[in-house]
């Protein structure tokens, strides 16, 4: 499902490298949940970007699903993402749709037709106990509500992969409890995720697969 | 998806707000003054050719030759080149031609002693000779017959009509390009501030893996909706100034140049007008459009 093998990504500041992320190496089998872990800058969020190929390492390969990411072309790319979901810290919902054209729009865009939407719209806002609250717009949304909302646009196309960056990071417990619940729920069905976090505490108490990312490197990949 | 696309682009419309409005009113400005400059210069070019057709040059006769020498006569001017065709006029049909021209003063002509008038010959030039140049080398050529008197009639003033509407067309079409580059800069700052409204959709839509022509074609729609709408305002604006104008210029305009109507556009030059403006509102859609590629 995902093989990185070897890599390393150097950002450059004018004429400073930074290096974000250095030889890492993993693979995550097909339905797996993994929990990707370690401190603020320590090159997750990065990883996650490279995965869903939004920017390409410096150095080493990567396939996700099947598709070799380094040597992809530029007109591929759509067909990769279409495969995966990924959620956000900050929701990233849109401000002038409701909830459920919030969750629509992502089909719409890929041009489902309008009779298959509205089922499977709801069918996303069910998983994560969010159909009451389709016509609320995001401002009248908690951030709990907001996430979950996020949440059932990644899975409404049922990607086979769902990517989760920080999504509990402005929770606080009792609503991060229910961004789990409600992925491990997705991850019941047979979805594979990568679920980055900071919160040291929420992935011990997840017990998944853990790969702690720590200046740049995996140093520890248990679970 | 054209449903969706349609939508977004309706949406995108309502986000450009004001600046979307002003690109509207640029374009119908673009449009009306080269929509007006062409329907001047093309009624001109109307009454130019017009007044192509009807130039004649006449050959004054020293004396009316016989039957048989007009005959011959006819013969050596029509194979000049230059001519498309010649006519005998006697001394006779002149006078009645004057009479018929006089009307109730007919009987003035009565009272002369003898008939004025000389026999002529009537030549219509040909397309080549219809130009000045072409037009005085004919004149040259008629003049040196032994039996011409005298030689009268040019195109100068037809060229100069021409002259005037080949300049009227510049002008439409340097004003309403100058006012079309605007209309294009205005629709692109219009599509810019859209871009910017919309940069969480296309956040949205790039990372669930949306072709570039789904992101990219409502903001083309929405530039060839203002087009479209700047070219209607424009027509509507024509036609108003047309049905207000054109009834009271048109007893000046046969008088002066013998049109005895003024003409709109045909159906063809009125697709031509909304396609025209289409493009220029989607070429300014798809210009910020290719500047703000992230």
């Amino acid at each position: 499902m995902i093989e990185v093998h070897r890599v390393s990504k150097v950002y450059s500041v004018g004429p400073v490298k930074v290096p974000a992320l250095r030889e890492v190496s993993f693979r995550i089998a097909k339905g797996e949940f993994v929990v990707l872990t370690g401190a603020s800058g320590a090159g997750k969020t990065t990883l996650l970007r490279l995965l869903y190929r939004d920017d390409l390492p410096s150095e080493g390969d990567i396939e996700v699903l099947g598709y070799d990411l380094v040597p992809m072309r530029r007109s591929q790319v759509g067909a990769l993402r279409r495969s995966i979901g990924v959620v956000f810290q900050d929701a990233k919902l849109l401000p002038v749709r409701t909830v459920y054209e919030n969750v629509a729009f992502v089909l719409r865009v890929l041009g489902t037709p309008r009779r298959e939407i509205t089922e499977r719209v709801f069918d996303a806002l069910r998983t994560v106990g969010m159909s009451s609250r389709a016509q609320a717009y995001p401002a009248q949304l908690s951030q709990g509500e907001a996430q979950r909302a996020a949440l059932a646009r990644a899975i409404v196309r049922r990607p086979p992969l769902l990517l989760a960056d920080e999504p509990t990071g402005n929770l606080d417990e009792s609503m991060a409890a229910e961004i789990l619940e409600a992925l491990k729920g997705i991850g019941s069905g047979g979805t594979t995720i990568v679920l980055a976090t900071h919160q040291a505490r929420l992935a011990s108490a997840l017990k998944r697969r853990t790969l702690t990312l720590d200046g740049g490197h995996v140093v520890k990949d248990e679970g | 998806m054209v449903g969706f696309l349609v939508g977004e682009a309706l949406r995108d419309l309502r986000r450009a707000g004001r600046v979307a409005v002003s690109a509207i009113v640029l374009i119908t400005l673009s449009l009306a003054a080269l929509g007006g400059f062409w329907l001047v210069s093309s009624n001109l070019d109307r009454a130019v050719a017009q007044w192509r057709d009807r130039v004649r040059i006449v050959v004054y006769l020293k004396r009316e030759p016989s039957s048989a020498d007009a005959a011959a006569l006819l013969e050596r001017v029509r194979a000049m080149p230059g001519v498309a065709g010649v006519t005998f006029i006697g001394k006779a049909e002149a006078l009645r031609g004057l009479k018929q021209v006089l009307g109730k003063d007919a009987s003035v002509v009565d009272q002369l002693p003898a008939n004025p008038l000389p026999a002529s010959l009537e030549v219509t030039p040909s397309a080549t000779a219809a130009t000045p140049e072409g037009a005085r080398e004919l004149v040259a050529r008629l003049a040196a017959l032994p039996e011409a008197d005298e030689v009268a009639g040019s195109v100068d003033w037809v060229e100069q009509l021409s002259h005037w509407q080949r300049l009227l067309a510049t002008i439409g079409l340097g004003v309403g390009a100058v006012l079309a580059i605007a209309a294009i800069l205005t629709v692109t700052t219009a599509t810019t501030l859209v871009l910017h409204a919309r940069r969480h959709e296309t956040e949205i839509m790039r990372l669930v893996g949306a072709s570039e022509v789904t992101i990219r074609l409502p903001l083309l729609l929405q530039g060839m909706m203002q087009g479209l709408a700047g070219a209607v305002l424009a027509l509507g604006a024509l036609v108003l100034t047309y049905s207000l104008v054109a009834p009271r210029l048109e007893p000046l305009v046969s008088l002066t140049l013998g049109l005895s109507q003024l003409v709109f556009f045909t159906p063809f030059g009125v697709a031509a007008l909304l396609a025209v403006g289409t493009i220029l509102g989607g070429l300014g859609g798809w210009l910020a459009r290719a500047g703000r590629e992230p």
